[in-house]
């Protein structure tokens, strides 16, 4: 080490930090991120597997050009895809809708009841997401809790039909990403600066304009943030269908793991999953600029 | 006016306590039913048992009426064994890994810098199903096994975020000054590092590395790409279980997993809230 002078020593410094993270992350993220976009490219071949011949009509089976020689254009798969848009933004909503009061609660609380709270609703995220889930069969099934109960109560004679609807997809999802969107949400109903909603009232706003005009476009941020975090991992999820939704509620998330485990067409699943990235890109472009724009002037403190 | 707002008050404490109650009531019915003794219709009560649990520890009586149901012990204690080597690999590399980078980005100034910090939020917002699917891909592609080592690299790739992200979280609210003071005493890089910046920087890494153990140990859809046909790992076992069809034991499972996992992030919240 004598010999080496200090900017050296530092820049073997640095190289002996990164390299490990940079090996890693070359080799085992991007590099199996292009093989599946390039493969999103390739034929399928006939006996699973692919053939190097550039094919566009992956994408074109769910976007309208399926390939002539082959099939006909079957809009089951987009309906697929607007039917996980659809799921996704269903949950994004009710978790919006059931965290935004609470949020609100929670933040006027004392300091120790606010800590032990904001811990009851992070505790969760740890827990397995399998056996969240699996709760849920437990408790909509047609022998589960409720049905058992209300049976045995007189109150119902034929079980009810819960589970397996997309009904119970969205419950199973909102169940699960609620920390997601409440703990970004919260953040922004904390630093809300409440002179302002008393200075909106004195100015004689009654309680839906101070609503619409001061206090939802001041915690903007963290609507915007914990509907991109729920977004994201509901648009390609094929759990929560698989557990809850059984064969009837067909996610993209499903549709992609039938075509690597049983259809196998891998570059039809590849493209697939490209959908899904995409969407997520977009959102997350979106959620980006938004932060940028309201990081020098958000609509109300102008 | 002022028994209107009362009024809201109130009600928004009532609906406040709605939503833990939607939170924790679901976990209340099945740690109390894990004890129902019914083997047939779970949740339907009939009296108190400790059998489930008796049966997933291996304490069981084979005659019982209930072990038609059993899939084997043997493959849940494989499952769960597969599981800890898993966590506690992927721990030990991606907590390895996400420090040195965390601490490179806090300590030097290079080019590229701004790159590595958005890169590091990469691997983590990409949904797990395109990064299952695409290390699929690649393992097949260049003819590597699937089994515990695909699992382990597959976990790491994502995880190495997520303790970056602690431990920067961590750096960032380091004192410098300490740093410094220590420089002007006299140490040299080494023993400030060792000695000032490593005791400060430990509780991050130790968040970390829990969080990365809890979330290792729960990942599904990953592991249920490129885990191959021989291996299984607990959140796999149960979510077989689930498509063909559920045995009383796994309610017991789910409430030990519960409990396993709540104990370690409560020590994490708990470590982190008392270093602050």
């Amino acid at each position: 080490m004598k010999g080496l002078s200090q900017s050296n020593r530092q820049r073997a410094q640095l190289s002996l930090l990164l390299g490990p993270v940079t090996i890693f992350l070359a080799i085992f993220f991007f590099t199996p991120l292009l093989i599946m976009l390039i493969y999103s490219f390739l034929m399928p071949g006939l006996y699973g597997g692919v053939e190097w011949i550039f094919y566009p009509h992956n994408y074109g089976r769910i976007l309208g050009f399926a390939d002539p020689t082959f099939e006909f254009f079957d809009p089951v798969y987009i309906q697929i895809f607007l039917r996980s848009l659809r799921i996704a933004a269903t949950t994004v909503i009710i978790t919006l809708l059931v965290c935004y009061p609470a949020a609100f609660q929670i933040s006027r609380l004392k300091e120790n009841w606010k800590n032990f709270s904001l811990f009851l609703i992070a505790l969760p995220f740890f827990a397995s997401l399998i056996v969240r889930l699996f709760i849920w069969v437990l408790i909509l099934k047609k022998t589960g809790f409720i049905n058992s109960t209300l049976m045995s109560l007189g109150i119902i004679s034929e079980p009810l039909d819960m589970i397996y609807t997309e009904g119970a997809t969205i419950l199973g999802m909102v169940y699960i990403f609620i920390p997601f969107m409440f703990l970004p949400l919260y953040a922004s109903v904390e630093k809300l600066d409440w002179t302002l909603v008393k200075a909106s009232q004195d100015l004689g706003a009654n309680g839906f304009q101070t609503f619409f005009r001061v206090i939802l476009p001041l915690t903007m941020p963290g609507i915007i943030g914990g509907s991109i975090l729920v977004f994201i991992p509901t648009l390609g999820n094929f759990v929560v269908p698989t557990v809850l939704g059984g064969a009837k509620v067909l996610m993209l998330g499903n549709l992609i793991e039938q075509q690597f485990l049983s259809a196998r067409n891998w570059p039809f699943g590849a493209a697939l999953s490209m959908l899904v990235m995409t969407g997520v890109l977009v959102m997350l472009f979106i959620y980006i600029r938004s932060e940028t724009k309201d990081g020098d002037q958000s609509p109300a403190t102008k | 006016m002022n028994w209107l707002k009362r009024l809201g008050g109130g009600s928004l404490t009532l609906y406040t306590i709605l939503f833990f109650a939607f939170i924790y009531a679901p976990i209340a019915v099945i740690v109390v039913y894990s004890f129902n003794s019914d083997p047939v219709n779970m949740m339907k009560w009939s009296g108190f048992t400790f059998d489930w649990y008796k049966q997933i520890f291996g304490f069981t009586n084979a005659s019982s009426e209930a072990a038609l149901y059993i899939e084997s012990t043997d493959q849940l204690l494989a499952a769960i064994k597969n599981s800890f080597i898993v966590a506690a690999f992927t721990t030990t590399i991606a907590t390895l890994i996400g420090t040195s980078t965390a601490l490179a980005i806090y300590r030097y100034n290079f080019f590229g810098k701004r790159f590595y910090r958005v890169l590091m939020f990469t691997p983590m917002l990409m949904p797990d199903i395109v990064l299952g699917i695409a290390l699929l891909i690649f393992f097949v592609g260049i003819g590597m096994p699937l089994g515990i080592g695909s699992i382990i690299i597959g976990h790491c790739t994502f995880l190495i975020s997520y303790v970056f992200i602690v431990v920067s979280t961590r750096l960032a609210g380091m004192d410098r000054t300490l740093e410094n003071a220590s420089a002007d005493l006299g140490a040299n890089e080494w023993a400030t590092f060792r000695k000032v910046v490593l005791p400060q920087v430990m509780p991050g890494v130790i968040g970390g590395a829990l969080l990365a153990f809890i979330i290792s140990m729960d990942d599904l859809v990953i592991t249920y790409f490129i885990s191959g046909v021989g291996t299984q790992t607990l959140p796999l076992f149960i979510f077989g279980m689930l498509r063909r069809g559920i045995k009383p034991e796994v309610n017991a499972i789910a409430v030990m997993m519960l409990l396993f996992s709540f104990t370690i992030a409560a020590v994490g919240l708990y470590l982190r809230s008392r270093k602050k």
